[in-house]
């Protein structure tokens, strides 16, 4: 059946979506759900992992019915195949993280050296601690002496001349104990991709369990590294966030208004974007033009970053990149880098909206490109803006479709923020799942998936979590879901079980907090390493589960496994191309639980996997000697 | 009576089988150049999605014998080679009416330019010639040497569904309880059954939108 011919109902669950897929059909536009269609049947050997392409010997492929090929030419097995393959994604996937946090740390480096335009040291005490916790002595010192420092220590963590990253002090000892007897240790954010690569190279590493240990040290190097220094260096820089109400869908566009939509992941040209679109010369342009303002909003994580920092609308995550151009509204859409369909700028012919590239390292044939450079900062980002303006008068009236309201949703709750709220320390928090008000914490991140109906796995799972008093943590494409199901606001805690709402509005808080973008997933490890320190435990022991109902990305492959390195369990709803191996589905899905103390499971329906979770929470609440309950037994579907 | 057999329960959607069939109707029968030839050589076997996700089928000529698309051809261009027991198209006196794609029972007579026919530049009906020649070489058709799981096999009929209806068995004994030497099998059913849980969701997200 081809996209075509499925009704928008079937294909998302937002209104937004829906109109737009329905203008997308009537104007002749593809989109994402098209070439999904028109790629089915999709080649089973690499859902399953059977493909490799490593080397000219091959491409091999295994037949998994056992009959045909059982090695391919270099003589590897399927448990090989697909451990070295699942070993790249991961290296690809921390690989992404880690050089977004280096784009920040060069350009924190440049800000301490007083060699760019448009960036300070916004948040000093954050600074402060940090250079602390890395041995920098701060006393005597300026700010800028001190951020050049810290700068310096964190390249350091980059190469390959160290034992262990700075940040993994972060993770409770016995963690870090259980990490060195594996000898998955992180020891350079660069480093680890670099030794999958050569371990998955014909005739390096042969085992598979060695593989995919490595898998999890180089997932390891992101989560407490490359992930975690791009989330201390932007809340330093851009400052650490701060609960905010915004407004979410494409509802945010306006009718009169420039509308540039920042797209991709990078704090640092969005941040500098923002006060560009503030500049009265502009301003003024914009109403010489007709426009009685510069509206900029959000797409997936640059939205996230913009929203929790400046209050910036978000207008959709990943799915919502091709629709937010079927409104007619768009003048620019400026991207970074990471997630941002090629397609895009096919899109843009059909419209007056010009496509942006700022990245030297992600071009985009068709797009205008304007270098990033951090020394001309807002010069830079002047210039995007005045492109944008500058497009307006091309804009046809008669095609502006901007489908529905805004939804309002909360941001910003940084574990600076979460710490706060309590008091100073995790011990409230720790008390309301002692007494069971709280069962426990599950983090509900990453992206969108075509295969499925967007932001249903999302919405679904988080609200029967709360529903059932479990407190959820969300970022990326999983949080712009949760917002515009107008589950994010305080008086969300409506919609959660009695125990839960009770501390949110005791709070003020949602029942879902929004910890940021994909990076930010680095939060949500420090939060669990001070949990587990105020219980004097391990993160495994606690009631905390992951889940990425709706992922994609070769990244959400890397934070699944730092995730579950770290001792939290996590549910997959798309099958990732392992199935190939059941040895290697035996372990990641069975054996690593008495490796890790966590592991992962697959189940679709975000029904069962909230059973699911809820069983994993109770079971972990008896290990901690905690009151806790039978979730009723129902059947689990196919999780593995 | 030999053919390719299917075997639809083994495919697995890779379309290798399509790029060896292009390729072995190219000029050069070069899987790097093949693709740049003008005009394109096409592939006469056509891999569609199965009516559950994650299958699919490799569909192409079966040879019919009367061959409906050999009765309704106006000029004669389609005839039978009873030696190979294979239905061919005689691309010089092929004249694009495409009554042979009306009457036959599987779609897969499709039309394109073909290089070396009487001019390349007017579409002629295009479909499975059964390797001919590799058949008289001694080789099997290209679509069935490029299938490694099964799902396209070369030989005598009777003897393929020979095979087909023990794999039948050894299925349903499996389903019995019983063994079955298939026990590799397991990793394909979970991957479809994971991929039809992940299609049936969007028979169980709410159908009037979140908002």
């Amino acid at each position: 059946m081809t996209a075509n011919g499925r009704r928008p109902s079937r294909l998302t669950i937002n209104a937004d979506a829906q109109a737009m897929i329905d203008v997308a059909r009537a104007e002749g536009i593809e989109t994402v759900w098209d070439r999904l269609a028109a790629q089915e049947p999709q080649c089973g050997y690499c859902a399953l992992g059977l493909s490799c392409r490593n080397c000219a010997m091959g491409p091999c492929r295994i037949d998994p019915f056992g009959e045909g090929p059982q090695k391919g030419v270099c003589g590897a097995d399927a448990d090989v195949i697909v451990a070295r393959n699942l070993g790249r994604t991961i290296a690809a996937g921390s690989s992404s993280h880690s050089d977004h946090g280096r784009d920040i740390l060069e350009v924190f480096r440049a800000t301490a050296r007083g060699e760019t335009t448009g960036y300070r040291i916004a948040d000093e005490a954050k600074l402060s601690r940090l250079a602390g916790e890395l041995g920098i002595t701060t006393e005597g010192r300026g700010t800028l002496e001190i951020a050049e420092a810290v700068a310096d220590a964190l390249y350091e963590d980059y190469g390959s001349r160290k034992e262990s990253l700075a940040l993994t002090g972060r993770a409770p000892e016995a963690r870090r104990q259980l990490w060195e007897q594996l000898h998955i240790t992180p020891r350079g954010i660069d480093r680890e991709p670099v030794e999958m690569l050569h371990r998955t190279h014909m005739g390096v590493d042969n085992d598979y369990v060695n593989i995919l240990l490595h898998g999890l040290r180089t997932s390891l190097a992101d989560g407490w590294g490359g992930s975690m220094i791009a989330t201390e260096l932007s809340d330093i820089m851009f400052g650490t966030p701060t609960p905010v109400v915004s407004e979410v869908n494409l509802g945010v566009l306006e009718f009169d208004q420039v509308n540039i939509a920042m797209h991709g992941h990078n704090p640092l040209l969005s941040d500098v974007v923002v006060s560009a679109a503030a500049d009265p010369e502009l301003l003024e342009l914009a109403r010489s033009h007709g426009a009685t303002g510069i509206n900029v909003v959000g797409l997936c994580c640059t939205g996230n970053e913009m929203m929790m920092r400046r209050g910036v609308p978000i207008a959709g995550n990943h799915l919502m990149q091709e629709l937010v151009m079927m409104t007619g509204a768009l003048e620019a859409m400026v991207v970074d880098y990471q997630c941002i369909m090629p397609s895009v700028t096919d899109e843009a012919k059909c419209y007056h909206t010009q496509v942006i590239s700022t990245s030297d390292k992600a071009k985009f044939p068709g797009a205008t490109h304007i270098s990033f450079d951090p020394a001309r900062g807002i010069e830079v980002a002047r210039q995007i803006v005045r492109l944008a303006v500058d497009v307006y008068p091309n804009r046809n009236p008669d095609r502006v479709r901007i489908p529905v309201d805004p939804v309002r949703m909360m941001a910003g709750f940084s574990v600076e923020t979460i710490l706060g709220a309590l008091g100073g320390t995790p011990k409230p928090l720790v008390d309301a799942i002692a007494s069971g008000d709280i069962r426990g914490a599950v983090a509900v991140v990453g992206c969108n998936n075509p295969k499925t109906p967007q932001d249903y796995g999302h919405v679904e799972l988080t609200r029967r979590l709360i529903e059932h008093d479990i407190l959820v943590l969300v970022t990326g494409c999983a949080a712009v879901a949760n917002g515009k199901a107008g589950q994010m606001l305080p008086e969300s805690a409506a919609l959660a079980g009695p125990g839960l709402r009770a501390v949110c509005e005791s709070l003020g808080i949602p029942p879902v907090l929004h910890m940021g973008s994909c990076v930010d997933n680095s939060r949500i490890l420090v939060l669990a390493g001070a949990l587990a320190d105020a219980l004097g435990v391990d993160i495994d022991q606690l009631p905390l589960a992951g889940a990425a109902p709706e992922w994609y990305s070769e990244k959400a492959v890397a934070i699944g496994a730092y995730v579950v390195a770290s001792g939290v369990t996590t549910v997959l709803g798309v099958q990732p191309p392992i199935f190939g191996s059941p040895h290697v589905v035996e372990l990641l899905a069975g054996g690593l639980d008495g490796v890790v103390g966590a592991r992962f499971a697959v189940e679709p329906d975000p029904v069962q996997a909230a059973l699911l979770i809820r069983r994993h929470i109770e079971a972990k609440r008896r290990g901690l000697g905690l009151p806790a309950f039978d979730v009723d037994a129902e059947p689990v579907g196919v999780a593995v | 009576m030999q053919s390719v057999f299917v075997n639809p329960e083994l495919c697995i959607g890779c379309r290798q089988c399509e790029i060896a069939c292009a390729v072995e109707h190219s000029t050069s029968q070069d899987p790097a150049a093949a693709f740049l030839e003008r005009p394109v050589p096409r592939k006469r076997v056509h891999v569609e999605p199965g009516p559950t996700a994650a299958t699919a089928f490799p569909n192409r000529c079966r040879h019919c014998d009367p061959a409906p698309c050999q009765q309704v051809c106006p000029t004669g261009a389609i005839t039978r080679d009873d030696g190979l027991g294979i239905v061919v198209v005689d691309a010089g006196r092929c004249i694009g009416c495409a009554m042979c794609a009306v009457v036959c029972p599987f779609a897969v007579i499709t039309f394109h330019p073909l290089a070396g026919g009487a001019d390349d530049r007017v579409a002629v009906a295009v479909k499975c010639d059964g390797c001919r020649a590799r058949v008289e070489r001694g080789e099997i058709p290209a679509c069935a040497e490029s299938c490694k799981v099964g799902a396209l096999v070369f030989g005598d009929v009777n003897d393929l569904v020979r095979a087909d209806r023990l794999r039948a068995s050894g299925v349903a004994l499996a389903e019995a309880g019983a063994d079955s030497a298939r026990s590799t099998a397991g990793p394909v059913s979970t991957w479809r059954a994971l991929e039809q849980a992940t299609r049936d969701l969007a028979h169980q997200a709410p159908q009037g939108g979140a908002r």
